[in-house]
């Protein structure tokens, strides 16, 4: 079954929109996912995988309307066994 | 790190996570730190524009670039070692005749440790869609209008390999050091989406 | 480990399969032909690492080549995907 995050020559996104000066994370607590998810790798919680396959198994909804680490933090939780939808 | 909002909804889900898998011993706090410092501090675009710079100025070291990257790039005290499982380096070269630009059409792979952290218009649903479709009409929004006697080839990073473009040298910059020509080297010219 | 089966230079076509599971291969090139660029190396397959299988396939990877006109009716341009070999099947001269 077609994923959402498979938008390759998909049209209707919209504009590319570069922000000048990006830092690495717009807040702290992304930070704090990248580094949890980069901890849960190293210790073999789950592999890289399985990691982007909780991702898009995201319903389509959320997936498009969450942030790049809100995904990420969708996807810990569903692997690390926390029930929030 | 920017703003510390600490008290909004998502922050506090983050908390609750954090505060359960090192409950759960599954992760520690000072470990998360020295992750995060060693992210920041070794992840850079300027990495990326050493070896470019080595590649413009040594011909030997260019061709083994583009045989062998991950050899190659020792060369410079660079690896694709930093992760889990080395990736494979692939070192893709522009021409006069041809331009290459990179994406990851199903999430976002990029080299990081070459590059830096990935700007959020690389991860973004409409970079990922268009660049395959019409690369030159995101190239022309980008900065970049290209002859039409160039072409385009678009790397999409769907497996284990990660994509360098190798920019042309600028004209006019013959008289300048290796040093010198670091500092021309952007990360979206690494990227494709601008000249160099 | 699996033998590889394509070299640079070989036409391949993506099989045209639409898995329940996570898979590498993008719809955008499902179903369509292109050329083998290079060999890049023998990975894990990325749909058994993702199912936890036990003993994961290894498998030759490819960069296979297609034309913008193929996939889409138009462009100039070409698109390089970096392909298991599982997602390949040959594809007759043409």
């Amino acid at each position: 079954m077609g994923r959402v995050n498979d938008v390759g020559g998909q049209t209707g996104f919209g504009e590319i929109a570069p922000e000048d000066d990006e830092l690495a994370f717009h807040a702290d607590w992304e930070a704090r996912v990248y580094a949890l998810n980069a901890a849960l790798l190293r210790h073999r919680v789950y592999n890289l995988d399985q990691f982007r396959d909780a991702i898009e198994r995201m319903p389509p909804d959320r997936y498009l309307a969450a942030s790049y680490y809100e995904r990420w933090l969708t996807a810990i939780e569903t692997l690390t066994g926390d029930g929030h939808e | 790190m920017s703003d510390t909002h600490a008290s909004t909804p998502v922050a506090a889900r983050v908390r609750r996570l954090e505060e359960r898998l090192i409950e759960a011993g599954l992760v520690s706090e000072p470990e998360l730190d020295e992750i995060l410092a060693r992210y920041l501090a070794g992840a850079s675009p300027l990495n990326g524009a050493r070896i470019v710079a080595r590649a413009w100025t040594d011909d030997d070291f260019r061709s083994r670039l583009l045989s062998d990257a991950n050899a190659a790039i020792t060369d410079v005290g660079l690896s694709m070692r930093s992760g889990l499982q080395e990736q494979r380096l692939k070192v893709v070269a522009n021409t006069p005749g041809e331009h290459n630009v990179i994406v990851c059409t199903l999430c976002s792979c990029y080299p990081i440790g070459l590059l830096g952290p990935s700007p959020s218009w690389y991860k973004s649903e409409a970079y990922r869609s268009r660049v395959v479709r019409e690369p030159r009409a995101v190239l022309t929004e980008f900065g970049l209008t290209l002859p039409d006697d160039v072409e385009i080839v678009v790397h999409d990073s769907s497996s284990e390999i990660r994509y360098l473009v190798l920019p042309l040298r600028p004209a006019g910059t013959d008289g300048l050091g290796e040093d010198d020509l670091v500092g021309l080297v952007t990360r979206e010219g690494l990227i494709g989406t601008a000249a160099v | 480990m699996s033998d590889a089966r394509f070299r640079p230079g070989d036409r391949v076509r993506v099989h045209n399969v639409d898995p329940d599971h996570h898979t590498r291969a993008p719809r955008y090139v499902r179903g369509h032909h292109g050329v083998v660029v290079d060999s890049a190396g023998e990975w894990p397959l990325a749909d058994d690492r993702a199912r936890e299988l036990p003993d994961p396939r290894v498998e030759p990877v490819y960069t296979v080549r297609f034309a913008a006109r193929d996939l889409w009716g138009g462009g100039g341009h070409s698109v390089t995907v970096d392909l298991w070999q599982s997602y390949l099947e040959p594809e007759a001269e043409a």
